[in-house]
């Protein structure tokens, strides 16, 4: 499944969130965002996702215009699609397992002992089956963000968008969740888009990244290709530079 | 995979859990609320007739009148904005900041038929249960006191209630019910839907739910009041 957006403007009341965005990520790829915080990477995110929409452009999952689908077709488009969320979104008043399926429940046919057999599988494969009976709040951020992830995973998306699956975790646990979400893709072949401001992260599962600044896209390439690239901005954040054009503007 | 849409209007079973939370949870506060507001009612009526025409003996059949019309179904519905209306603000504004709200789209379920629908229905129907309860609790309690306070015994309270009261009065009461049964969680979903991020905004949205939908159960009162009163 391939995603498109076509210069791209989103923007709240007056306040323009991104400009003039167009991208390509292709089936399978492992396509990463980053930049600074507040630029506007999560509204990309949610751009593709069909979760915000935009003021201008359009956005094409498998060629078709998203904005213009209805409610079958748009649910069609939708099942395809997962999402780990910043804040992981578990619905706290359900236990893990129940989190996994839920979405399960919801749209298939799939009977009861059915589910249950998928939401063991699930757990399994992110590791906290242990957790199966705990509430979300039971568990701890590295386990909250493995149970985000079997939940986007329950209906075998072929797009997965993980919005910083990272975020707030010690280096230990984000490189499992990296090599976890790397394992998953190979398994299932599916495209990840995925937010993270760990450049090691990134360079670790990209096949190919692109650096959000301003509102807008200012690269995109391989890791290879972004490490060596000239503008100072994209050497700033990747060095972590305290001066800089990225800084500059803002007085630090 | 075999696939459902997970479009269906009507969700039995969080329809259910929310007529549990709305009726089961409040029964207790709203009949010691009523009761205690039906006493109050009777002992001040009684106190002012007596001063005004120096007799109290209608006050049984004013109260009742009060009780069906007003009392009842008012208190009920401006306890269940404070309890249930705060409640599911607070709770679909967490939702919404904490993204649950988003998850919910991207599984492609519409959040007003998962989030509103079992809650306007069951508060619909909770709230008509519950002010036929207040009405029996509260005309209950201003008999006991009619007897023991005013020294009318039930049998004289009853002729007087059958003299001033019909069994309209309580199906009006019901239909009030049924409107402010709505209004509240629509108001109370409302605010949670625009709730700003942080608890400062959940803490915003549920004050401001509580007192809109406060303001709309005393505006609408007056509203369908006036147009009972063609009626009776």
């Amino acid at each position: 499944m391939s995603l498109k957006l076509h210069e791209v403007e989103v923007a709240f009341d007056t306040q323009v969130i991104l400009k003039d965005i167009s991208l390509e990520v292709a089936r399978g790829e492992v396509f990463v965002l980053m930049g600074p915080s507040g630029h506007g990477k999560t509204t990309l995110l949610k751009t593709m996702a069909g979760l915000v929409t935009p003021r201008k452009g359009k956005v094409y999952i498998n060629e078709l215009d998203f904005a213009t689908l209805g409610g079958a077709e748009a649910f069609e488009v939708l099942k395809k699609l997962g999402m780990l969320f910043q804040k992981n979104a578990l619905f706290d008043s359900f236990t893990c397992g129940e989190n996994v399926a839920f979405p399960l429940r919801e749209t298939t046919d799939l009977s009861a002992s059915e589910i249950q057999s998928k939401v063991d599988l699930f757990l399994e494969a992110v590791g906290i089956s242990h957790a199966k009976h705990l509430f979300p709040d039971e568990i701890s951020g590295g386990m909250q963000k493995r149970l985000g992830i079997a939940r986007a995973l329950a209906l075998n998306p072929e797009i997965i968008f993980y919005d910083d699956p990272t975020a707030g975790l010690d280096p230990i646990t984000s490189r499992k969740i990296v090599d976890l979400i790397k394992d998953l893709q190979k398994k299932n072949g599916s495209t990840v888009i995925a937010i993270t401001n760990d450049v090691n992260r990134a360079y670790q599962m990209a096949t190919r990244i692109a650096l959000v600044v301003d509102q807008a896209i200012i690269i995109t390439g391989t890791p290879e290709q972004t490490k060596k690239h000239p503008d100072p901005r994209v050497q700033q954040f990747i060095r972590g530079d305290l001066k800089g054009p990225l800084t500059d503007n803002l007085g630090t | 995979m075999a696939t459902k849409s997970p479009n269906r209007i009507i969700r039995w079973k969080e329809t259910l859990e929310q007529l549990h939370f709305i009726a089961n949870g409040s029964l207790s506060i709203i009949v010691f609320c009523v009761c205690f507001a039906a006493i109050v009612t009777i002992i001040e009526s009684s106190f002012h007739m007596k001063i005004v025409i120096q007799n109290d003996s209608m006050v049984p059949g004013f109260a009742a009148m009060l009780i069906l019309r007003e009392l009842a179904v008012v208190v009920t519905a401006l306890l269940l904005t404070s309890r249930v209306g705060a409640g599911i603000a607070a709770e679909v504004g967490t939702m919404k900041v904490t993204e649950q709200i988003d998850a919910l789209k991207m599984l492609g379920i519409p959040p007003s038929t998962y989030l509103v629908i079992p809650r306007l229905i069951a508060c619909i129907f909770g709230t008509m249960m519950l002010v036929v309860v207040a009405n029996m609790a509260c005309l209950l309690s201003a008999m006991v006191v009619s007897n023991s306070y005013l020294g009318y015994p039930p049998a004289i309270f009853l002729t007087a209630m059958r003299r001033f009261v019909q069994f309209q009065d309580l199906i009006l009461a019901v239909v009030k019910a049924a409107v402010f049964g709505a209004v509240i969680p629509l108001i109370s979903c409302y605010f949670g839907f625009r709730c700003e991020a942080g608890a400062e905004g959940v803490g915003r949205a549920t004050t401001n739910s509580v007192v809109v939908g406060s303001i709309a159960v005393i505006v609408l009162d007056f509203v369908l009041s006036y147009a009972f009163s063609y009626l009776y």
